[in-house]
């Protein structure tokens, strides 16, 4: 394995009984990637992030967290690792300042020094209510704390599973813009899951694509869109006619009515003719969109194996 | 480790249930001294009165140490429940709150994490039967002065010099804490198994009142069990108020106890180091 390599997981699968809840998972996470794991509700991310935590032993396959494998060499292998599984919890009768402590000294073996505690605190806006109880903080506060206090001992890789889950929009762009300050100021690689595209959209460098169970696809997140980059949606009226006139044309591929208008694969230096040949039909057009997002990505790769 | 079990501490005495033993106990025992106070005369002479038709009885027999030997008889079937308040929460507590997620992503092996939170268990047991024992003892002693103590049992009755009463009493409440730590190691085993609170205090208090059941039932075809039960052994305390020590029972039941500490303890290790965090 070569030192860029942070995480890598070998056919990877948790099964309860006789189902499996994450199967044959080959992530591969590179030093300085913000890398998101894209799933529907229920595909398996947080089952293979908790065995990536090991917080779940695999029924197969295994981690390896800097070069070192994780069911030989636990300690060792996450020592540099901090993570918040599904919504972060606390010692609710204890106070944040207390809560911190707690966390540092199970990675440290030592009580973490008070200053580097209360500095952590700041870095998220809560030293002022460093000492207050955790069970009167709000939703945003605590996943706040969650992050000071995987932040407390300086790791090199942090996993979040869900991080924006019920959080405001503020709380969102604010969780969003903390992952990039911490992966481009602090260099620390990142790995979160979620099953809002926009977010990993936004963020993610690198990603993977779990689907019932099973890993679809991995890679550059730009790379990935390139595979859906001639999606046109057309807007036009009226639609049959407009229809009939697209798939006649030799540039345009599958074209196909949906509600949101016509979409079709088209190379984006035969627009501007296309277009033109259906104004020229007298086809009224009322837009033409790009529709190469992660979403149309996600959707064509999960419908499609969804559909196996 | 030491941070570790510190920490444990920490969070065990953080927490109101931590209290309630010892607020039980701070009111329990006052009460019985009160009473005491009041009816001891006539309780005393009650439990006496054979022995003084046959023998002639001079002396403060109604002293602190007797009642410290009462309060010992009567508390005995209440203290297990304020142990499995404390020691049955210990993992299922953290399993309710989440917070396995927290500690258990960190770099600190499992094995270790358990011990430490035994071992607070251990120490919260040790710190409940001490409260009793100095609660009991002291305050009896102040209250109702010294004297000799008259032990009586099935196999008759020993007179415990005013001089050896501290040892002999020590050593109960070392007996009576080793007993105390097979209750402490069941409720913690349980709450390896369940992820509520309430469970563990139920189940013990469950299998500790069938184990009681057993012992005290008298028919044939259970008596070859009786030995290998915890509950036969809970009393051995009862054996330190004696002169001179019956070493070879004492010692059966130290290791029929110990044994039991072991396998709750191994049982509870087997399942942690397995176990799936799901909540």
């Amino acid at each position: 394995m070569t030192p860029d390599i942070i995480l890598r997981t070998t056919n990877l699968g948790k099964k309860y009984r006789d189902r499996w809840a994450s199967q044959a998972i080959d992530l591969e996470v590179r030093r300085g990637d913000v890398f998101g794991l894209l799933g529907p509700n229920g595909a398996g991310k947080s089952t293979t992030i908790r065995m990536i935590l090991s917080l779940i032993r695999p029924t197969a396959g295994r981690v390896e967290l800097f070069g070192r494998d994780l069911h030989r060499e636990r300690e060792k292998a996450l020592q540099k690792v901090a993570g918040i599984v599904e919504k972060p919890d606390f010692y609710l009768y204890l106070s944040a300042f207390r809560n911190m402590q707690i966390a540092g000294s199970l990675t440290l073996g030592r009580t973490p020094e008070s200053r580097k505690v209360m500095d952590t605190l700041a870095l998220v806006g809560l030293a002022e209510r460093a000492l207050d109880r955790v069970k009167t903080y709000s939703h945003g506060m605590k996943q706040r704390l969650g992050i000071a206090q995987a932040l407390l001992t300086d790791p090199e890789f942090i996993l979040l599973d869900e991080p924006t889950n019920g959080l405001d929009p503020q709380g969102m762009k604010e969780v969003r813009e903390l992952v990039r300050t911490l992966s481009m100021e602090r260099g620390i690689t990142i790995l979160l899951s979620s099953h809002l595209l926009n977010e990993v959209e936004q963020v993610a460098t690198r990603m993977a694509i779990i689907n019932r169970s099973r890993m679809v696809v991995q890679g550059e997140v730009k790379e990935l869109l390139k595979a859906s980059a001639n999606r046109v949606l057309f807007k036009l009226s009226p639609p049959k006619k407009s229809l009939a006139l697209l798939s006649a044309m030799r540039t345009v591929k599958e074209p196909a009515l949906t509600e949101e208008g016509i979409i079709a694969n088209v190379e984006p230096k035969h627009v501007p003719a296309a277009v033109a040949a259906l104004v020229t039909a007298g086809v009224r057009v009322h837009g033409v969109e790009s529709r190469h997002s992660l979403e149309e990505y996600f959707l064509d790769i999960t419908s499609d194996n969804s559909e196996q | 480790m030491l941070n570790l079990l510190y920490w444990e501490l920490f969070k065990t005495f953080a927490k109101w249930r931590t209290y309630i033993g010892f607020i039980a106990v701070g009111v329990l025992i006052p009460v019985i001294l009160w009473i005491m106070w009041i009816e001891g005369g006539d309780f005393i002479k009650y439990q006496l009165r054979s022995l003084q038709s046959e023998f002639l009885i001079t002396g403060n027999l109604f002293n602190g140490w007797a009642i410290a030997q009462i309060i010992m008889n009567g508390l005995w079937v209440h203290v297990p429940a304020l142990i499995a308040l404390v020691a049955g929460d210990q993992l299922s507590g953290e399993a309710t709150a989440g917070t396995f997620r927290l500690t258990l992503i960190r770099p600190v092996s499992r094995a270790r994490f358990l011990n430490a939170k035994y071992l607070a268990t251990l120490l919260y047991t040790f710190a409940l039967v001490a409260v009793i024992g100095v609660m009991a003892v002291g305050l009896g002693l102040w209250i109702f002065g010294s004297g000799d103590l008259i032990a009586i049992d099935r196999e008759g009755i020993v007179i415990l010099s005013e001089a050896d009463l501290p040892m002999h009493f020590l050593f109960a409440f070392a007996l009576a804490m080793w007993s105390m730590f097979v209750v402490a190691s069941l409720a913690f085993f349980i709450s390896a198994l369940v992820e509520n609170a309430i469970g563990p205090i139920i189940i013990t208090m469950t299998v500790i009142a069938v184990f009681y059941i057993i012992t005290f039932l008298p028919v044939a075809s259970v008596e070859g069990i009786k030995p290998w039960l915890f509950t036969t052994h809970m009393n051995v305390w009862q054996q330190a108020l004696r002169d001179p020590y019956d070493w070879s029972a004492i010692l059966e039941s130290v290791v029929v106890l110990g044994a039991y500490d072991l396998a709750f303890w191994g049982a509870t290790m087997a399942l942690f180091l397995r176990k799936d965090i799901l909540s």
